[in-house]
């Protein structure tokens, strides 16, 4: 088995965290968000993360810190939006330049997933398509993602269900079982990922309906642990609410002092806090900050700000607000 | 910009020219067409040319070669008769300290009301060769636009249609939009493109939506030395009676109930 990580998109919604930054590069209570899926991945597995040239040197540089060594960055020749070879345009090429030949473990790098990824290999069956699938329980909130219909409308335990219908990203959603960007592609089944990504190069969620609509089975793993799609501010606060809980983490380094700290904070490497209010707030590293009242806020790196109350902002690099 | 600074300059020393040639007009006008001996010509011209310094560094601290301002209005004329009063005065003064003399009220009155007119004309038609020469492509002001809304259309129609010296060559638009242009100004994406799009030489940003991004826009501007402008009506202000004006030192924007005109000067 191999591991393919997708990790070439924009996130264009994160602006402007994501400004210089590839969104599986995020931090996420201080861990880049797709390290918590590679220290997942059993050894033995390796693992190439696809991203785009605009992000190779950042991803090549993370790659670095890891003790893990069968990692590969693998460069999508785009740097725009506008250029880039779509999420299964890009699992196609891989698989068709490399040649694999194996049972493919296909995740989205900006995923959060609670769950035991050696749980969720143990529980596939040979030759079939197996997605990790949650029930996120809001409707509206499902129509954002691929959902899938099982027999059984409350699934209560791991042992994985077969899926009769996926719909991605539907109009009006039948149920809130989504699937989280996390799945097992058998080796008999990529043939056909290549043949459609030809024709729908975006829709990685599609070749769960196309393999269904052939008759090949697709099961379901349903988890009850944390997931996390980190697209946006709100769904990034709320999964550090969520790892991090009514704590603060105080990183390498970072210094706090006569500050009080309400709900979930995390003050990064070199960061110096004085005389502030915080509440569910993210600093990055080498962040100053004085005198401030900050709520439900993210801090990019080398932000300064000096006698500002601030709620609900993300600021960019380096931006600095002084009264 | 060098090209702006050279219409500045030039615009400068027109208007001195123009000042000049309007108390010379005055001149004949008043003493007829000839170089009298009771009054000589060149006496009263080297008067001249020692208050017009004086008459163009009024008219500069009323701001009437900034930018923006629009030569045709009314306030605009009002600066540029204030400016050619103290003319004359300084002119009067410099006169009789270098001569100590006096001479015919109303060639002063006739040189105020030629160099009134004479300046406001010449600012009129300048103001309109300028914005022409501004616009000219490589725009000197590449002016950015964040937002595509009802505001962000109405804001490009009135740039182009009065040939303002803020020629709008992008929006960006921070949840994405389908219009693909908005006054043949290209939509070039979302906020995302907002770094790209700034290396391209925009020396003006205004935003016209997103203000939950404003904090970022203004740090990505700061940082490249562009200016941020904000619409009022990002924040709610759609009444068009809006200003900024100071409270003890402090920035304010003030948008109040009705008044009498009257009120105007002590606001």
């Amino acid at each position: 088995m191999q591991a393919f990580i997708l990790a070439g998109g924009f996130a264009t919604r994160l602006w402007p965290l994501t400004e210089k930054r590839a969104k599986p590069l995020l931090p996420l209570a201080g861990v880049p968000l797709i390290e918590y899926l590679v220290r997942d991945i059993p050894a033995g597995i390796p693992i190439t993360v696809s991203t785009n040239a605009m992000f190779h040197d950042a991803f090549t540089a993370w790659k670095e810190t890891l003790n893990r060594r069968d990692i590969s960055i693998l460069i999508e020749e785009t740097r725009s939006d506008d250029e880039k070879l779509g999420a299964l345009g890009a699992t196609a090429q891989w698989i068709d330049h490399h040649d694999i030949n194996e049972d493919v473990l296909l995740l989205t790098g900006d995923n959060y997933c609670g769950f035991s990824m050696k749980q969720f290999l143990d529980a596939r069956t040979p030759g079939e398509t197996l997605i990790a699938v949650h029930d996120i329980k809001d409707l509206e909130k499902a129509k954002a993602f691929g959902t899938v219909i099982t027999p059984s409308l409350a699934p209560t335990s791991n042992a994985p269900l077969p899926i009769t219908s996926f719909e991605e990203k539907p109009v009006h959603p039948k149920t809130s079982l989504v699937s989280t960007g996390c799945a097992v592609l058998p080796a008999s089944v990529l043939p056909i990922v290549i043949e459609y990504a030809a024709i729908k190069p975006d829709n990685v969620g599609g070749i769960f309906e196309e393999l269904l609509a052939r008759g090949l089975p697709v099961h379901a793993f349903t988890f009850s642990e944390p997931w996390f799609d980190v697209g946006s501010f709100e769904a990034y606060l709320e999964a550090t609410r969520s790892l991090v809980g009514e704590r603060f983490i105080e990183e390498e380094s970072a210094e706090i002092e006569q500050t009080s700290c309400e709900g979930s904070v995390v003050v990064g490497k070199r960061s110096s806090v004085k005389r502030s209010v915080l509440k569910d707030t993210v600093l990055f590293e080498d962040c100053v900050v004085e005198n401030c009242t900050l709520r439900n806020c993210i801090l990019d790196k080398g932000c300064v700000l000096k006698g500002v109350d601030l709620n609900g902002k993300m600021l960019r690099e380096k931006t600095r607000l002084a009264l | 910009m060098s090209r702006y600074r050279l219409l500045l300059v030039l615009w400068l020393l027109t208007d001195l020219a123009v000042f000049l040639k309007s108390y010379a007009i005055a001149y004949f006008l008043r003493v007829g067409f000839i170089f009298s001996t009771d009054f000589p010509f060149d006496h009263f011209m080297i008067a001249v040319a020692v208050a017009s310094p004086v008459w163009l560094a009024v008219l500069l601290t009323t701001r009437t070669f900034a930018l923006f301002r629009k030569q045709t209005e009314m306030r605009n004329a009002a600066y540029i008769g204030y400016s050619a009063l103290v003319g004359v005065a300084m002119f009067t003064l410099i006169y009789y300290f270098l001569f100590e003399q006096f001479f015919s009220r109303l060639l002063l009155l006739t040189a105020l009301g030629i160099s009134f007119g004479a300046v406001w004309l010449w600012h009129i038609v300048f103001s309109v060769i300028l914005r022409s020469l501004l616009r000219r492509t490589p725009a000197v002001f590449p002016t950015l636009i964040i937002g595509v809304t009802r505001e962000s259309t109405a804001l490009i129609e009135r740039l182009q249609k009065h040939r303002s010296p803020l020629t709008p060559v992008a929006v960006l638009d921070g949840h994405g939009a389908k219009e693909r242009e908005i006054g043949g100004v290209p939509v070039r994406g979302k906020l995302n493109k907002l770094d790209d799009v700034l290396k391209e030489g925009i020396t003006h940003v205004i935003q016209c939506s997103d203000l939950e991004q404003s904090l970022n826009l203004l740090s990505a501007c700061r940082s490249r030395g562009i200016t941020y402008m904000l619409l009022p009506s990002v924040l709610g202000i759609v009444e068009r009676d809006e200003r900024v004006e100071s409270v003890e030192g402090q920035p304010v924007t003030v948008v109040s109930p009705q008044e009498s005109r009257w009120k105007w000067f002590f606001r």
